[in-house]
Protein backbone atom coordinates (compact mmCIF):
# COMPACT_ATOMS: atom_id res chain seq x y z
CA UNK A 1 0.00 0.00 0.00
CA UNK A 2 1.12 3.53 -0.71
CA UNK A 3 2.41 5.63 2.16
CA UNK A 4 0.23 8.32 3.75
CA UNK A 5 2.42 11.10 2.42
CA UNK A 6 4.75 10.76 -0.55
CA UNK A 7 6.94 13.61 -1.65
CA UNK A 8 8.57 12.78 -4.96
CA UNK A 9 11.48 14.67 -6.46
CA UNK A 10 10.20 18.15 -5.74
CA UNK A 11 11.95 21.40 -6.53
CA UNK A 12 10.67 24.50 -4.80
CA UNK A 13 11.73 27.96 -3.71
CA UNK A 14 10.88 31.61 -3.44
CA UNK A 15 10.76 33.44 -6.77
CA UNK A 16 14.07 32.99 -8.56
CA UNK A 17 15.70 31.46 -5.52
CA UNK A 18 15.43 27.71 -5.66
CA UNK A 19 15.75 26.15 -2.21
CA UNK A 20 14.72 22.52 -2.61
CA UNK A 21 16.50 20.30 -5.11
CA UNK A 22 14.95 16.97 -5.90
CA UNK A 23 13.62 16.27 -2.42
CA UNK A 24 11.84 12.97 -1.84
CA UNK A 25 10.45 11.64 1.39
CA UNK A 26 7.74 9.38 2.67
CA UNK A 27 5.65 9.15 5.81
CA UNK A 28 3.76 5.94 6.60
CA UNK A 29 0.59 5.96 8.62
CA UNK A 30 1.25 5.99 12.36
CA UNK A 31 4.91 6.88 11.91
CA UNK A 32 6.82 9.60 13.73
CA UNK A 33 9.30 10.96 11.21
CA UNK A 34 11.78 13.79 11.65
CA UNK A 35 13.51 16.06 9.18
CA UNK A 36 16.84 17.30 10.47
CA UNK A 37 19.38 19.77 9.25
CA UNK A 38 21.17 23.03 9.88
CA UNK A 39 19.77 26.51 9.42
CA UNK A 40 18.87 27.22 5.82
CA UNK A 41 18.96 23.59 4.75
CA UNK A 42 15.41 23.79 3.43
CA UNK A 43 13.50 21.98 6.17
CA UNK A 44 10.91 24.70 6.69
CA UNK A 45 10.55 25.16 2.94
CA UNK A 46 9.81 21.45 2.62
CA UNK A 47 7.04 21.66 5.22
CA UNK A 48 5.59 24.82 3.68
CA UNK A 49 5.52 23.11 0.31
CA UNK A 50 3.73 20.07 1.70
CA UNK A 51 1.22 22.32 3.50
CA UNK A 52 0.54 24.14 0.23
CA UNK A 53 1.92 27.56 1.07
CA UNK A 54 4.56 27.11 -1.62
CA UNK A 55 4.01 25.34 -4.90
CA UNK A 56 6.64 22.90 -6.16
CA UNK A 57 8.08 23.79 -9.56
CA UNK A 58 8.76 20.14 -10.32
CA UNK A 59 7.87 16.76 -8.86
CA UNK A 60 4.74 15.64 -7.09
CA UNK A 61 3.31 15.42 -3.57
CA UNK A 62 0.73 12.75 -2.86
CA UNK A 63 -1.44 12.44 0.21
CA UNK A 64 -3.42 9.21 0.54
CA UNK A 65 -2.56 8.58 -3.09
CA UNK A 66 -4.00 11.88 -4.34
CA UNK A 67 -1.76 14.60 -5.75
CA UNK A 68 -1.83 17.76 -3.65
CA UNK A 69 0.96 19.62 -5.41
CA UNK A 70 -1.44 22.16 -6.89
CA UNK A 71 -4.07 22.20 -4.15
CA UNK A 72 -4.55 25.47 -2.23
CA UNK A 73 -3.38 25.46 1.39
CA UNK A 74 -6.83 25.67 2.94
CA UNK A 75 -8.00 22.60 1.01
CA UNK A 76 -4.93 20.65 2.04
CA UNK A 77 -5.80 21.55 5.61
CA UNK A 78 -9.35 20.35 5.00
CA UNK A 79 -8.02 17.05 3.63
CA UNK A 80 -6.47 16.32 7.01
CA UNK A 81 -2.98 17.79 7.12
CA UNK A 82 -2.41 20.18 10.02
CA UNK A 83 0.57 22.50 9.83
CA UNK A 84 2.06 24.01 12.97
CA UNK A 85 4.38 26.72 11.66
CA UNK A 86 7.53 28.08 13.22
CA UNK A 87 5.91 31.47 13.87
CA UNK A 88 2.77 29.67 15.14
CA UNK A 89 0.33 32.08 13.41
CA UNK A 90 -1.98 32.16 16.39
CA UNK A 91 -4.93 34.53 16.55
CA UNK A 92 -3.40 36.70 19.24
CA UNK A 93 -6.47 38.82 19.98
CA UNK A 94 -8.68 35.83 20.61
CA UNK A 95 -9.02 33.65 23.66
CA UNK A 96 -7.39 30.23 23.90
CA UNK A 97 -10.79 28.63 23.50
CA UNK A 98 -11.58 30.61 20.36
CA UNK A 99 -8.22 29.70 18.87
CA UNK A 100 -8.94 26.04 19.54
CA UNK A 101 -12.45 26.25 18.11
CA UNK A 102 -11.00 27.81 14.98
CA UNK A 103 -8.61 24.87 14.85
CA UNK A 104 -11.74 22.76 14.47
CA UNK A 105 -13.09 25.09 11.75
CA UNK A 106 -13.38 22.24 9.27
CA UNK A 107 -15.17 20.02 11.82
CA UNK A 108 -18.85 20.87 11.45
CA UNK A 109 -20.16 18.51 14.12
CA UNK A 110 -20.50 20.47 17.41
CA UNK A 111 -20.20 17.28 19.46
CA UNK A 112 -16.96 16.29 17.77
CA UNK A 113 -15.62 19.80 18.39
CA UNK A 114 -16.23 19.47 22.12
CA UNK A 115 -14.67 15.99 22.13
CA UNK A 116 -11.60 17.38 20.45
CA UNK A 117 -11.53 20.22 22.96
CA UNK A 118 -11.59 17.71 25.83
CA UNK A 119 -8.85 15.71 24.14
CA UNK A 120 -6.45 18.63 23.74
CA UNK A 121 -7.22 19.85 27.24
CA UNK A 122 -6.32 16.40 28.57
CA UNK A 123 -3.05 16.62 26.62
CA UNK A 124 -2.30 20.15 27.76
CA UNK A 125 -4.02 20.79 31.11
CA UNK A 126 -2.27 24.16 31.15
CA UNK A 127 -4.45 25.37 28.29
CA UNK A 128 -7.60 24.42 30.20
CA UNK A 129 -6.49 26.78 32.99
CA UNK A 130 -5.96 29.57 30.47
CA UNK A 131 -9.11 28.93 28.47
CA UNK A 132 -10.32 32.53 28.50
CA UNK A 133 -6.96 34.25 28.30
CA UNK A 134 -5.99 36.02 25.07
CA UNK A 135 -3.50 33.95 23.08
CA UNK A 136 -1.17 36.92 22.64
CA UNK A 137 -0.68 37.33 26.37
CA UNK A 138 0.66 33.82 27.03
CA UNK A 139 4.25 32.70 27.45
CA UNK A 140 6.27 31.24 24.58
CA UNK A 141 5.90 27.64 25.73
CA UNK A 142 2.17 27.99 26.26
CA UNK A 143 1.77 29.52 22.81
CA UNK A 144 3.65 26.62 21.27
CA UNK A 145 1.37 24.19 23.07
CA UNK A 146 -1.65 26.17 21.92
CA UNK A 147 -0.43 26.02 18.33
CA UNK A 148 0.06 22.26 18.51
CA UNK A 149 -3.31 21.88 20.24
CA UNK A 150 -4.97 24.01 17.56
CA UNK A 151 -3.40 21.76 14.94
CA UNK A 152 -4.82 18.72 16.74
CA UNK A 153 -8.36 20.12 17.05
CA UNK A 154 -9.37 18.84 13.63
CA UNK A 155 -8.05 15.34 14.41
CA UNK A 156 -5.72 15.44 11.41
CA UNK A 157 -4.36 12.40 9.64
CA UNK A 158 -0.95 14.05 9.50
CA UNK A 159 0.57 16.69 11.74
CA UNK A 160 3.44 18.80 10.39
CA UNK A 161 5.38 20.51 13.18
CA UNK A 162 8.04 23.10 12.42
CA UNK A 163 10.78 23.57 15.03
CA UNK A 164 8.72 23.43 18.22
CA UNK A 165 11.86 23.82 20.37
CA UNK A 166 12.91 27.11 18.80
CA UNK A 167 13.33 29.92 21.32
CA UNK A 168 12.13 27.89 24.29
CA UNK A 169 13.80 27.27 27.65
CA UNK A 170 15.20 23.71 27.93
CA UNK A 171 12.56 22.66 30.45
CA UNK A 172 9.77 23.83 28.19
CA UNK A 173 11.37 22.00 25.26
CA UNK A 174 11.13 18.81 27.27
CA UNK A 175 7.44 19.47 27.92
CA UNK A 176 6.75 20.07 24.23
CA UNK A 177 8.61 16.92 23.21
CA UNK A 178 6.71 14.92 25.80
CA UNK A 179 3.46 16.24 24.36
CA UNK A 180 4.54 15.14 20.88
CA UNK A 181 5.40 11.70 22.25
CA UNK A 182 1.96 11.45 23.81
CA UNK A 183 0.37 12.36 20.49
CA UNK A 184 2.41 9.67 18.83
CA UNK A 185 1.16 7.11 21.35
CA UNK A 186 -2.38 8.22 20.49
CA UNK A 187 -1.64 7.10 16.95
CA UNK A 188 -1.13 10.48 15.31
CA UNK A 189 1.21 10.54 12.32
CA UNK A 190 3.77 13.29 12.74
CA UNK A 191 6.41 14.86 10.51
CA UNK A 192 8.68 16.92 12.75
CA UNK A 193 11.27 19.45 11.64
CA UNK A 194 13.99 20.08 14.20
CA UNK A 195 17.48 21.36 14.78
CA UNK A 196 17.77 19.79 18.18
CA UNK A 197 19.15 16.54 16.77
CA UNK A 198 19.86 14.28 19.79
CA UNK A 199 16.49 14.75 21.52
CA UNK A 200 14.61 14.46 18.25
CA UNK A 201 16.29 11.21 17.26
CA UNK A 202 15.49 9.80 20.69
CA UNK A 203 11.73 10.14 20.24
CA UNK A 204 11.23 9.54 16.50
CA UNK A 205 11.04 6.34 14.44
CA UNK A 206 12.74 7.44 11.31
CA UNK A 207 14.63 10.47 10.11
CA UNK A 208 15.82 12.39 7.08
CA UNK A 209 18.84 14.71 7.09
CA UNK A 210 18.85 17.72 4.79
CA UNK A 211 21.81 19.75 3.64
CA UNK A 212 21.78 22.57 1.10
CA UNK A 213 18.26 21.79 -0.04
CA UNK A 214 18.87 18.09 -0.62
CA UNK A 215 18.18 14.99 1.39
CA UNK A 216 21.60 13.51 2.18
CA UNK A 217 20.76 10.75 4.61
CA UNK A 218 17.77 8.73 5.69
CA UNK A 219 17.09 5.83 7.94
CA UNK A 220 15.69 4.65 11.26
CA UNK A 221 16.45 7.11 14.05
CA UNK A 222 18.59 4.58 15.95
CA UNK A 223 20.85 4.10 12.94
CA UNK A 224 21.10 7.82 12.34
CA UNK A 225 22.10 8.32 15.94
CA UNK A 226 25.09 6.04 15.38
CA UNK A 227 25.90 7.43 11.95
CA UNK A 228 29.37 8.93 11.80
CA UNK A 229 28.33 11.95 9.72
CA UNK A 230 25.37 12.81 11.95
CA UNK A 231 27.45 12.45 15.10
CA UNK A 232 30.21 14.69 13.79
CA UNK A 233 28.08 17.33 12.08
CA UNK A 234 25.05 17.65 14.40
CA UNK A 235 25.89 16.17 17.78
CA UNK A 236 29.43 17.42 18.15
CA UNK A 237 30.81 14.05 19.15
CA UNK B 1 -20.10 19.91 31.79
CA UNK B 2 -20.13 23.34 33.29
CA UNK B 3 -21.37 25.88 30.81
CA UNK B 4 -18.48 28.17 30.01
CA UNK B 5 -18.90 31.44 28.20
CA UNK B 6 -17.13 31.16 24.88
CA UNK B 7 -15.87 34.69 24.99
CA UNK B 8 -16.32 38.11 26.55
CA UNK B 9 -19.44 40.06 25.68
CA UNK B 10 -19.47 43.33 23.77
CA UNK B 11 -19.46 45.33 27.00
CA UNK B 12 -16.52 43.40 28.43
CA UNK B 13 -14.56 43.76 25.24
CA UNK B 14 -15.25 47.46 25.11
CA UNK B 15 -14.14 47.85 28.73
CA UNK B 16 -10.99 45.85 28.03
CA UNK B 17 -10.33 48.04 25.05
CA UNK B 18 -10.97 51.23 26.98
CA UNK B 19 -8.97 50.42 30.09
CA UNK B 20 -5.74 51.79 28.71
CA UNK B 21 -7.17 54.52 26.51
CA UNK B 22 -7.82 57.83 28.28
CA UNK B 23 -8.51 59.57 24.96
CA UNK B 24 -11.49 57.30 24.36
CA UNK B 25 -12.83 57.99 27.85
CA UNK B 26 -12.51 61.72 27.38
CA UNK B 27 -14.26 61.60 24.00
CA UNK B 28 -17.09 59.43 25.29
CA UNK B 29 -17.58 61.62 28.36
CA UNK B 30 -17.56 64.73 26.18
CA UNK B 31 -20.05 63.14 23.80
CA UNK B 32 -22.44 62.31 26.61
CA UNK B 33 -22.02 65.81 28.02
CA UNK B 34 -22.68 67.40 24.67
CA UNK B 35 -25.73 65.18 24.20
CA UNK B 36 -27.14 66.71 27.38
CA UNK B 37 -26.22 70.21 26.14
CA UNK B 38 -27.91 69.50 22.83
CA UNK B 39 -30.94 68.21 24.67
CA UNK B 40 -31.19 71.37 26.79
CA UNK B 41 -30.27 74.09 24.30
CA UNK B 42 -31.32 72.72 20.94
CA UNK B 43 -34.38 70.86 22.08
CA UNK B 44 -35.16 67.17 22.41
CA UNK B 45 -36.01 66.75 18.75
CA UNK B 46 -32.41 67.68 17.86
CA UNK B 47 -31.30 65.11 20.40
CA UNK B 48 -33.36 62.47 18.63
CA UNK B 49 -31.94 63.59 15.29
CA UNK B 50 -28.43 63.24 16.61
CA UNK B 51 -29.04 59.74 17.84
CA UNK B 52 -30.61 58.70 14.53
CA UNK B 53 -27.69 60.08 12.49
CA UNK B 54 -25.27 58.55 14.98
CA UNK B 55 -26.75 55.12 14.35
CA UNK B 56 -26.44 55.64 10.62
CA UNK B 57 -22.83 56.84 10.71
CA UNK B 58 -22.07 53.85 12.92
CA UNK B 59 -23.69 51.51 10.39
CA UNK B 60 -21.63 53.03 7.58
CA UNK B 61 -18.42 53.12 9.61
CA UNK B 62 -18.68 49.49 10.73
CA UNK B 63 -18.55 48.37 7.10
CA UNK B 64 -15.61 50.64 6.42
CA UNK B 65 -13.74 49.42 9.50
CA UNK B 66 -14.42 45.82 8.58
CA UNK B 67 -13.22 46.14 5.00
CA UNK B 68 -10.08 47.87 6.17
CA UNK B 69 -9.45 45.46 9.04
CA UNK B 70 -9.99 42.24 7.10
CA UNK B 71 -8.89 43.16 3.59
CA UNK B 72 -6.70 46.27 4.10
CA UNK B 73 -8.73 48.18 1.56
CA UNK B 74 -9.26 51.91 2.20
CA UNK B 75 -12.73 51.82 0.74
CA UNK B 76 -13.57 55.10 -0.97
CA UNK B 77 -16.50 53.69 -2.89
CA UNK B 78 -18.40 52.98 0.31
CA UNK B 79 -20.59 56.03 -0.26
CA UNK B 80 -21.70 54.60 -3.57
CA UNK B 81 -23.03 51.54 -1.81
CA UNK B 82 -25.14 54.03 0.16
CA UNK B 83 -26.25 55.56 -3.14
CA UNK B 84 -27.13 52.15 -4.60
CA UNK B 85 -29.20 51.37 -1.52
CA UNK B 86 -31.07 54.67 -1.84
CA UNK B 87 -31.89 54.05 -5.52
CA UNK B 88 -32.98 50.46 -4.95
CA UNK B 89 -35.25 51.53 -2.10
CA UNK B 90 -36.71 54.28 -4.28
CA UNK B 91 -37.40 52.02 -7.25
CA UNK B 92 -38.85 49.25 -5.11
CA UNK B 93 -40.92 51.52 -2.90
CA UNK B 94 -42.51 53.85 -5.50
CA UNK B 95 -44.46 51.07 -7.28
CA UNK B 96 -45.60 49.77 -3.90
CA UNK B 97 -46.73 53.27 -2.99
CA UNK B 98 -48.51 53.68 -6.33
CA UNK B 99 -50.39 50.42 -5.99
CA UNK B 100 -51.37 51.41 -2.45
CA UNK B 101 -52.93 54.60 -3.76
CA UNK B 102 -55.30 52.61 -5.96
CA UNK B 103 -56.18 49.87 -3.53
CA UNK B 104 -55.21 50.56 0.07
CA UNK B 105 -53.92 47.63 2.03
CA UNK B 106 -52.92 48.18 5.67
CA UNK B 107 -50.49 45.26 5.79
CA UNK B 108 -48.64 46.28 2.65
CA UNK B 109 -48.47 49.91 3.73
CA UNK B 110 -46.91 48.82 6.99
CA UNK B 111 -44.33 46.40 5.60
CA UNK B 112 -43.80 48.08 2.20
CA UNK B 113 -40.83 50.14 3.36
CA UNK B 114 -39.31 47.10 5.02
CA UNK B 115 -39.53 45.21 1.71
CA UNK B 116 -37.75 48.10 0.01
CA UNK B 117 -35.01 48.11 2.65
CA UNK B 118 -34.52 44.36 2.50
CA UNK B 119 -34.27 44.61 -1.28
CA UNK B 120 -31.66 47.36 -0.93
CA UNK B 121 -29.58 45.28 1.49
CA UNK B 122 -29.84 42.25 -0.77
CA UNK B 123 -28.83 44.17 -3.89
CA UNK B 124 -26.00 45.74 -1.89
CA UNK B 125 -24.80 42.29 -0.87
CA UNK B 126 -24.80 41.04 -4.47
CA UNK B 127 -23.17 44.20 -5.85
CA UNK B 128 -20.50 43.98 -3.13
CA UNK B 129 -19.77 40.35 -3.95
CA UNK B 130 -19.54 41.11 -7.68
CA UNK B 131 -17.30 44.14 -7.05
CA UNK B 132 -14.93 42.05 -4.95
CA UNK B 133 -14.75 39.20 -7.46
CA UNK B 134 -14.41 41.53 -10.43
CA UNK B 135 -11.87 44.02 -9.09
CA UNK B 136 -10.03 43.00 -5.92
CA UNK B 137 -9.82 39.26 -6.49
CA UNK B 138 -7.87 39.59 -9.77
CA UNK B 139 -5.56 42.17 -8.20
CA UNK B 140 -4.91 39.88 -5.25
CA UNK B 141 -4.04 37.00 -7.59
CA UNK B 142 -1.60 39.23 -9.46
CA UNK B 143 0.30 40.94 -6.63
CA UNK B 144 0.05 42.06 -3.03
CA UNK B 145 2.73 44.71 -3.53
CA UNK B 146 1.54 48.25 -2.79
CA UNK B 147 -1.83 46.75 -1.95
CA UNK B 148 -3.20 49.61 0.12
CA UNK B 149 -2.30 52.29 -2.41
CA UNK B 150 -3.53 50.22 -5.36
CA UNK B 151 -6.84 49.37 -3.76
CA UNK B 152 -7.31 52.98 -2.68
CA UNK B 153 -6.96 54.07 -6.32
CA UNK B 154 -9.23 51.25 -7.44
CA UNK B 155 -12.01 52.20 -5.03
CA UNK B 156 -11.80 55.83 -6.14
CA UNK B 157 -12.07 54.59 -9.72
CA UNK B 158 -15.05 52.39 -8.88
CA UNK B 159 -16.66 55.39 -7.24
CA UNK B 160 -16.24 57.50 -10.40
CA UNK B 161 -17.64 54.74 -12.58
CA UNK B 162 -20.67 54.25 -10.34
CA UNK B 163 -21.40 57.97 -9.90
CA UNK B 164 -21.13 58.91 -13.57
CA UNK B 165 -22.70 55.65 -14.73
CA UNK B 166 -25.71 56.45 -12.57
CA UNK B 167 -25.71 60.01 -13.84
CA UNK B 168 -25.68 58.75 -17.43
CA UNK B 169 -28.51 56.26 -16.97
CA UNK B 170 -30.76 57.90 -14.39
CA UNK B 171 -29.78 61.54 -14.73
CA UNK B 172 -28.90 63.95 -11.94
CA UNK B 173 -32.48 64.31 -10.66
CA UNK B 174 -33.35 63.91 -7.02
CA UNK B 175 -35.56 60.90 -6.37
CA UNK B 176 -36.85 60.92 -2.87
CA UNK B 177 -39.58 59.51 -0.72
CA UNK B 178 -40.69 62.21 1.73
CA UNK B 179 -42.29 59.70 4.02
CA UNK B 180 -42.36 55.95 4.07
CA UNK B 181 -45.41 55.69 6.26
CA UNK B 182 -48.48 57.89 6.04
CA UNK B 183 -48.68 58.23 9.76
CA UNK B 184 -48.84 61.28 11.97
CA UNK B 185 -45.71 61.72 14.07
CA UNK B 186 -45.72 60.44 17.60
CA UNK B 187 -45.65 63.33 20.03
CA UNK B 188 -44.05 62.91 23.45
CA UNK B 189 -44.02 66.22 25.28
CA UNK B 190 -42.34 68.65 22.94
CA UNK B 191 -40.71 65.93 20.82
CA UNK B 192 -42.18 65.01 17.49
CA UNK B 193 -40.99 61.61 16.37
CA UNK B 194 -41.78 60.56 12.84
CA UNK B 195 -42.12 56.89 12.14
CA UNK B 196 -39.26 57.14 9.61
CA UNK B 197 -36.79 58.35 12.22
CA UNK B 198 -37.74 55.69 14.72
CA UNK B 199 -37.53 52.98 12.06
CA UNK B 200 -34.17 54.24 10.76
CA UNK B 201 -32.74 54.16 14.26
CA UNK B 202 -34.16 50.73 15.03
CA UNK B 203 -32.81 49.37 11.74
CA UNK B 204 -29.34 50.72 12.48
CA UNK B 205 -29.28 49.27 15.98
CA UNK B 206 -30.72 45.90 14.94
CA UNK B 207 -28.26 45.62 12.03
CA UNK B 208 -25.29 46.51 14.21
CA UNK B 209 -26.30 44.16 17.03
CA UNK B 210 -27.05 41.30 14.63
CA UNK B 211 -23.73 41.89 12.94
CA UNK B 212 -21.92 41.93 16.26
CA UNK B 213 -23.47 38.63 17.29
CA UNK B 214 -22.57 37.20 13.91
CA UNK B 215 -18.93 38.27 14.29
CA UNK B 216 -18.48 37.16 17.86
CA UNK B 217 -20.29 33.86 18.11
CA UNK B 218 -20.78 32.16 14.78
CA UNK B 219 -18.30 29.95 13.00
CA UNK B 220 -18.12 32.17 9.93
CA UNK B 221 -17.92 35.36 11.99
CA UNK B 222 -15.05 33.90 13.95
CA UNK B 223 -13.38 33.03 10.66
CA UNK B 224 -13.70 36.66 9.52
CA UNK B 225 -11.97 37.84 12.68
CA UNK B 226 -9.34 35.15 12.25
CA UNK B 227 -8.54 36.40 8.75
CA UNK B 228 -8.28 39.94 10.12
CA UNK B 229 -5.71 38.79 12.66
CA UNK B 230 -3.57 36.27 10.81
CA UNK B 231 -4.15 35.26 7.22
CA UNK B 232 -1.67 32.41 7.17
CA UNK B 233 -3.05 31.07 10.44
CA UNK B 234 -6.53 31.23 8.97
CA UNK B 235 -5.44 29.24 5.94
CA UNK B 236 -3.70 26.74 8.19
CA UNK B 237 -6.96 25.88 9.93
CA UNK B 238 -8.71 25.47 6.59
CA UNK B 239 -10.42 28.83 6.07
CA UNK B 240 -10.91 29.75 2.43
CA UNK B 241 -9.57 33.32 2.34
CA UNK B 242 -11.24 34.21 -0.94
CA UNK B 243 -14.63 33.24 0.42
CA UNK B 244 -14.09 35.33 3.56
CA UNK B 245 -12.94 38.35 1.53
CA UNK B 246 -15.96 38.22 -0.73
CA UNK B 247 -18.32 37.74 2.19
CA UNK B 248 -16.77 40.62 4.14
CA UNK B 249 -16.99 43.01 1.22
CA UNK B 250 -20.55 41.95 0.43
CA UNK B 251 -21.64 42.42 4.06
CA UNK B 252 -20.07 45.87 4.27
CA UNK B 253 -21.76 46.91 1.04
CA UNK B 254 -25.09 45.52 2.25
CA UNK B 255 -24.88 47.55 5.46
CA UNK B 256 -24.12 50.75 3.56
CA UNK B 257 -26.99 50.05 1.16
CA UNK B 258 -29.30 49.49 4.11
CA UNK B 259 -28.24 52.84 5.54
CA UNK B 260 -28.93 54.52 2.20
CA UNK B 261 -32.34 52.89 1.95
CA UNK B 262 -33.50 53.73 5.44
CA UNK B 263 -32.33 57.34 5.16
CA UNK B 264 -34.05 57.93 1.81
CA UNK B 265 -36.50 60.30 3.51
CA UNK B 266 -33.56 62.50 4.62
CA UNK B 267 -31.23 62.03 1.63
CA UNK B 268 -33.10 61.66 -1.68
CA UNK B 269 -31.31 59.46 -4.20
CA UNK B 270 -29.01 61.22 -6.67
CA UNK B 271 -25.65 60.18 -8.12
CA UNK B 272 -23.39 61.83 -5.53
CA UNK B 273 -25.61 61.33 -2.50
CA UNK B 274 -23.03 58.95 -1.05
CA UNK B 275 -20.29 61.53 -0.65
CA UNK B 276 -21.43 62.95 2.65
CA UNK B 277 -22.01 59.58 4.33
CA UNK B 278 -18.65 58.46 2.93
CA UNK B 279 -16.81 61.41 4.44
CA UNK B 280 -18.55 61.06 7.76
CA UNK B 281 -17.86 57.34 7.91
CA UNK B 282 -14.20 58.12 7.23
CA UNK B 283 -14.13 60.73 9.98
CA UNK B 284 -15.45 58.05 12.28
CA UNK B 285 -12.91 55.36 11.42
CA UNK B 286 -9.98 57.77 11.49
CA UNK B 287 -11.11 59.15 14.81
CA UNK B 288 -11.48 55.76 16.50
CA UNK B 289 -8.61 53.97 14.76
CA UNK B 290 -8.56 52.23 11.40
CA UNK B 291 -10.04 48.76 11.29
CA UNK B 292 -11.51 48.92 14.80
CA UNK B 293 -15.08 47.63 14.49
CA UNK B 294 -16.28 48.19 18.07
CA UNK B 295 -14.72 51.63 18.07
CA UNK B 296 -16.60 52.47 14.88
CA UNK B 297 -19.93 51.77 16.59
CA UNK B 298 -19.21 54.25 19.39
CA UNK B 299 -17.48 56.65 17.00
CA UNK B 300 -20.59 57.00 14.85
CA UNK B 301 -22.37 58.68 17.75
CA UNK B 302 -19.37 60.86 18.63
CA UNK B 303 -19.25 62.26 15.10
CA UNK B 304 -23.03 62.75 15.01
CA UNK B 305 -22.83 64.80 18.20
CA UNK B 306 -20.03 66.93 16.76
CA UNK B 307 -22.11 67.44 13.66
CA UNK B 308 -25.25 68.54 15.51
CA UNK B 309 -23.26 70.85 17.78
CA UNK B 310 -21.72 72.52 14.77
CA UNK B 311 -25.07 72.92 13.07
CA UNK B 312 -26.54 74.46 16.20
CA UNK B 313 -23.78 76.83 17.19
CA UNK B 314 -21.81 77.60 14.00
CA UNK B 315 -24.23 76.91 11.16
CA UNK B 316 -24.65 74.08 8.69
CA UNK B 317 -21.82 75.23 6.43
CA UNK B 318 -19.29 74.38 9.14
CA UNK B 319 -20.61 70.83 9.43
CA UNK B 320 -17.48 69.30 7.91
CA UNK B 321 -15.02 71.66 9.57
CA UNK B 322 -15.49 70.75 13.19
CA UNK B 323 -15.30 66.95 12.87
CA UNK B 324 -12.18 67.31 10.72
CA UNK B 325 -10.55 69.70 13.19
CA UNK B 326 -11.29 67.26 16.00
CA UNK B 327 -9.94 64.44 13.86
CA UNK B 328 -6.70 66.33 13.22
CA UNK B 329 -6.29 67.08 16.92
CA UNK B 330 -6.93 63.45 17.84
CA UNK B 331 -4.47 62.19 15.24
CA UNK B 332 -1.84 64.65 16.49
CA UNK B 333 -2.27 63.53 20.08
CA UNK B 334 -3.19 59.83 19.61
CA UNK B 335 -1.97 58.79 16.15
CA UNK B 336 -3.62 55.35 16.35
CA UNK B 337 -7.06 56.82 16.96
CA UNK B 338 -8.84 56.97 20.29
CA UNK B 339 -9.64 53.26 20.40
CA UNK B 340 -6.42 52.14 18.74
CA UNK B 341 -6.20 50.68 15.30
CA UNK B 342 -6.36 46.95 14.67
CA UNK B 343 -4.62 46.51 11.38
CA UNK B 344 -2.33 43.67 10.48
CA UNK B 345 -1.17 44.42 6.99
CA UNK B 346 0.12 47.94 6.53
CA UNK B 347 3.45 47.30 8.21
CA UNK B 348 4.04 44.17 6.16
CA UNK B 349 3.98 45.88 2.81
Amino acid sequence: MAALLEVEHINAGYGFLQVLWDVSLKVEEGEFVCLLGANGAGKTTTLRTIAGFLKPTAGDIRFEGKSIAKTPAYQISQMGISFVSESLNLFTNMSVRENLLLGAYRVLDKKKQLEALDFVFSLFPRLKERERQLAGTMSGGERKMLAIARGMMSMPKLLLVDEPSLGLAPQVVVAVFEALQTLRKEGVTILLVEQNVPSTLRITDRGYVMEYGKIVLEGPSKELMNNEHVRVAYMGI
Amino acid sequence: MEATRVQPSFGERLMLNLRSRPAAWIMIAMTLGFLVIIGIFAGPSQLVNTIVTGGMWALMAVGLALVFGVMNIPHFAHGDSFMIGAYVAYFVFTPIQASLRDNPNPVLSAVGPLIAWAAAALVGFVVGAIMEKLVFYPLRQRTRKGWVMNTFLLTVGISFVLVYGTNLILGPNFRGVPNYWNMPPIVIGSVRLTMERIAAFVVAIVAIVAFWIFLSSTRTGRAIRAVAQDEMGAEMVGINLNFIYTLTFALATAMAALAGASLLFMFPAYPTVGLKPLYFAWYVVMLVGLGNVQGAIVGGFIVAVLQTLTQQFFGVSYEDVVPVVVMILVLLLVPNGIFGSEVKGIQEQ
